[in-house]
């Protein structure tokens, strides 16, 4: 043991050696000597159950420390060698390393959760230690915080809403529209164009005043009548040509718009299914979906009512304040003068909107999830007769949305009544101060209309920017969660230097293999095991035990953690992921059955398949009796899971697929769970057809399916407990035998109530 | 209404079948009722807790969990062995002598490392998540809720309890008891 440590000292990764503080340093120095390597230096972020504080473990090659609370707290020392395991102990809220040893100190570190994945990964650091084997670390664990603001992540390894970079986001959402830019192009220079015109009307109203209907200076009246069809002409000209502009943008816009999100749309779905599954697990189904939906919708409106409009609102808003100065700069200013209260004011009431808006989406949300409950539920209610009291709790569900809607609808009022005020003074220095240069004669009369038609004008785009700013973030938040999924390493399909395997023999070596679904919370323990090509394996085990992870890292849905798995000889992460599946045909559990017909369900896995085939294949799984049964026979539709259908029935489609692939590799995971024993006696013979010459992994509860397993492996607790046939295994007289014989218990003492039992071998289970 | 927030905090009553028929009430055997005075508990090895039924069964590395840890914190405790798997339940920590209880007590603190609130120093929402800073009985704290609707849970009409990113807990006893700046802190984002 101390050869290897000594070995390699240094290739431990930095991530575990932390650097302490000067006072912990010095603390450290007096109780190790120099020639002592340091393994793991962590700091953990409690001082027993009590405080938040830090706390310190070290271990060396000779000892474990750990020093509570970073200047005054106690030492504990342990030598390594007297250490017989260490345990990363699950509390409630957070955790608990265990020191156990020969020695008679406590010697235990409490941190929160949020240090929990590090300590499990110390604790199987440590046990590696204490067996002797040399230190493996991982290299990293998930980021917690953002690497660049510092700021706490809301999800592990997500990204920082903070630090959104807004504008590689908006370059990427532009990338979208690059296939399109000559009409992308064309639009927004349609867009400006149709503002720019947008300010001609008062222009030409102006005039129509000044120098037709009330000339100031009459002398300087010339056309009459001429002059005014010739104004009203380019007015009724101007119309028509912001009509026409207005129809093309429209049509260009929803035709670039909507093409972009859809191949959004398009991208975000292909990544989804080539997610690995871990990172489905970490995610809830929900917030995929909501990505699907809620966040491309975001960036749908965005792309199509937002984005054209920046730039020809920033020339509107220009172009009337170089209007507006041009014409007469001092009244200009004066009518400007309550642009910044607006945006004050408007930025105040904001925030209080938001929080109205966040507050009726939770409870929107709250009342449609008791609605699809009690939907969904509807049996269960019904039976319990509880109808009554799901109406009452509806009814405070929708008052309490009522309540916020009101409050929502109320600051929305005095939002709108605010800046309308402010806009209203706008008009009244107008009036006033424009009415008093009017009357000196420095003002002419459509000069003072022309100046109310724009300030009304201006005030529209200013109040859309401001909408806008917070519509962006908003957007951005969603688009940012789109690529984060679009850029998610998907699961390596066709890595190079894989071997495209056309058909394989079917021999499956688990090499010490550990594994675990979050790092360092070990659900499968050195499992070694070599299955012959057209063995016939039973797993056997409690619930909890790892059978179905056993057979998830066949699948390679989750690769292992430790050790090696290869088919072939051949190690499965340098297969072919697709030949792989292509010849592991799944029988699960939970048999999901997609909303088709019977036909197309069986044959899912093999899209090539004639009918004749799909009558063979549903003949063998004794499917063909029940399906014909039925109205529509093959062509039914089976409902969304399959839900028009018994377990039993489902179980036996979806075994039918598995015969119809025809894979090299079979796995049975409970897939006659859900029948009862005649059916399953039927199904048995199916079975044993399909197995023959295959590699078979089946897992049940019922002795009677894996009668004709080759061999047996008992799983404890993610252990191999003991591999061999029936026989040898009640020979043995170990777990095995205490499964069957507990069951036989059970079984005889249901006979003498009358009730037969199947022979069930989790009955010895706890 | 506690029913609205998704804890109950009273238990249903079975109404009794009108007829003068009366049904066998059922009974559960497991696990077998123990009188709580005969539970003794040691540290032995000091970070081990042992329990024996006085004159009858020993257990080591005995785990205290509450059944209710939210409704009942004081009431149903479940001593489990070693392979979780319960030994008995008290039914009140109060039918316990002195000695007993503290270790119970004892055993309890190190379980639940759930923060209480005092005072809240910030709270920030952005996009749905919400960054707080507080001083818990613990000791200054920053930690993250995402998706309040869901991480934080009222208990009862002042009871409060959030759940952070990482799984960590932070509850607030009485929401009134505490200050109003952090009262109109919380408000913002609940
Ligand atoms: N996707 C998952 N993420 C985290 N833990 C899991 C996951 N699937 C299973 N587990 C855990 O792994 C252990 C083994 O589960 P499993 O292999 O499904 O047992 P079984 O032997 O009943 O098929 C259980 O403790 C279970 O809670
Ligand atoms: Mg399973």
């Amino acid at each position: 043991m101390q050869n290897t440590l000594k070995a390699t000292p240094h290739q431990v990764d930095t991530i575990f050696i932390e650097s302490p503080p000067p006072v912990v340093r010095t603390r450290l120095d007096a109780i190790t000597s120099e020639h002592e390597p340091v393994l793991i230096q962590v700091a953990a972020d409690m001082d027993g159950p009590g405080r938040y504080a830090r706390s310190w473990l070290v271990v060396t090659a000779e000892q474990l420390i750990i020093l509570e609370t970073e200047a005054t707290g106690s030492t504990v020392q342990v030598p390594l060698r007297t250490v017989t395991a260490v345990r990363a102990e699950a509390l409630v809220g957070g955790g608990r390393l265990d020191v156990e040893h020969r020695g008679s100190t406590w010697a235990q570190l409490y941190y929160s959760n949020t240090l929990a994945p590090k300590f499990a990964e110390i604790a199987a650091a440590i046990n590696q230690l204490v067996r002797g084997e040399s230190l493996s670390l991982p290299t990293r664990l998930e980021a917690t915080r953002c690497a660049r603001c510092g700021r706490i992540l809301p999800e592990k390894d997500g990204v920082c809403p903070a630090c959104i970079r807004r504008w590689e986001t908006l370059r990427r959402l532009l990338g979208y529209i690059a296939p399109y830019r000559w009409r992308a192009l064309v639009l927004v220079l349609l867009t400006s164009a149709g503002s720019l015109v947008s300010l001609v009307p008062p222009y030409v109203v102006k005039h129509i005043v000044d120098d037709v209907l009330a000339p100031v200076r009459p002398e300087t009246q010339t056309g009459g009548v001429r002059l005014l069809a010739l104004l009203v002409g380019v007015l009724l000209g101007v119309n028509l040509t912001m009509w026409v502009i207005e129809v093309v943008r429209r049509w260009l816009n929803t035709w670039v718009g909507f093409r972009a999100v859809e191949d959004i749309r398009k991208a975000l779905f292909s990544s989804l299914q080539f997610l690995p599954l871990r990172y489905a697990d970490k995610r809830k189904v929900g917030s995929l979906i909501s990505r699907m939906t809620n966040d491309s919708d975001l960036v749908e409106i965005y792309m199509l009512f937002d984005l054209p409009f920046v730039f020809s609102n920033i020339l509107m808003i220009a172009g009337i304040v170089v209007l507006l100065l041009h014409m007469n700069a001092r009244l200009a200013l004066l009518v400007l003068l309550p642009v910044p209260p607006i945006i004050i004011a408007s930025s105040l009431i904001w925030n209080r909107l938001q929080l109205y808006w966040r507050r009726w989406s939770t409870r929107w949300s709250r009342l449609s999830s008791h609605l699809n409950e009690s939907i969904s539920g509807i049996r269960v209610i019904k039976a319990f007769a509880q109808e009554q009291r799901e109406g009452r709790r509806f009814e405070v569900h929708n008052r309490d949305l009522q309540d916020v809607s009101v409050s929502a609808e109320r600051s929305w009022l005095v939002f709108f009544m605010v800046t309308n005020f402010f806009v209203s003074f706008g008009t009244f220095f107008v009036w006033y101060f424009g009415g008093r240069q009017l009357l000196r004669q420095e003002l002419e009369l459509g000069a003072l209309m022309a100046f109310n038609f724009y300030l009304m004008m201006l005030y529209r785009p200013l109040k859309w920017f401001g909408d806008f700013y917070s519509f962006m973030v908003r957007a951005f938040a969603g688009a940012e969660r789109i690529f984060e999924i679009i850029d998610a390493p998907s699961e390596p399909y066709d890595r190079t230097g894989t071997e495209p395997v056309a058909v394989i023999d079917g021999r499956v070596t688990f090499q010490s293999v550990s594994f675990g679904y979050d790092p360092g919370k070990i659900v499968l323990h050195d499992v070694d095991l070599d299955v012959r090509p057209g063995e016939m394996i039973g797993l056997v085990g409690c619930s909890g035990a790892g059978k179905s992870t056993l057979i998830n890292l066949i699948c390679r849905f989750y690769d292992v953690s430790r050790g090696s798995l290869s088919i072939d000889g051949v190690d499965i992460r340098d297969l072919r992921l697709e030949t792989l599946r292509s010849q592991i045909g799944l029988v699960s559990q939970q048999s999901f059955l997609f909303n088709d017909t019977i036909t197309e369900n069986i044959r899912y896995g093999s899209p090539d398949a004639g009918f004749q085939d799909v009558l063979r294949a549903a003949r063998a799984a004794n499917a063909h009796e029940f399906i014909v049964r039925k109205a529509d026979g093959y062509d039914m539709i089976v409902g969304e899971g399959g839900n028009k259908l018994s377990g039993g029935e489902k179980q036996r489609l979806a075994i039918a697929r598995a015969i119809l692939h025809d894979p090299r590799i079979l796995i049975l995971d409970e897939a006659t769970s859900s029948l009862d024993t005649p059916t399953e006696r039927k199904i048995q013979e199916a079975i044993r057809r399909l197995v023959a010459g295959r590699t078979t992994f089946a897992i049940a509860h019922r002795l009677s399916t894996l009668r004709s397993a080759d061999r047996l492996v008992v799983l404890d607790n993610g252990r191999i407990a003991e591999i061999g046939s029936h026989a040898d295994l009640l020979a043995r007289q170990g777990f095995f035998y205490n499964l069957v014989r507990t069951q036989q218990v059970n079984t005889a003492m249901m006979a003498s109530h009358s009730v037969a039992g199947p022979q069930t071998l989790t009955a010895g289970c706890w | 209404m506690t029913e609205t927030r998704g804890v109950k905090m009273s238990s249903n009553t079975i109404d009794t079948p009108e007829s003068g028929f009366t049904v066998a009430p059922i009974t559960v055997t497991h696990p077998e009722k123990v009188d709580v005075r005969a539970i003794r508990l040691f540290r032995d090895p000091p970070w081990l807790l042992r329990l024996t039924l006085e004159g009858d069964r020993s257990y080591t590395r005995v785990k205290v969990v509450r059944a209710a840890p939210l409704s009942h914190p004081d009431h149903f405790i479940a001593l489990l062995d070693a392979r979780d798997e319960e030994i008995c339940m008290i039914d009140a920590l109060d039918d316990l002598d002195e000695e007993t209880r503290s270790l119970v007590g004892e055993e309890l603190d190190r379980r639940y490392l759930t923060s209480r609130i005092v005072r809240v120093l910030s709270v920030r929402n952005e996009f749905g998540t919400s960054y707080w800073t507080v001083d818990t009985h613990r000791g200054r704290r920053e930690f993250v809720v995402q998706n309040v609707g869901e991480n934080a849970l009222w208990l009862g009409d002042h009871r409060l309890l959030l759940i952070d990113v990482d799984g960590n807990r932070f509850e607030v006893p009485r929401v009134d008891d505490l200050d109003k700046r952090s009262v109109a802190l919380m408000e913002q984002v609940l």
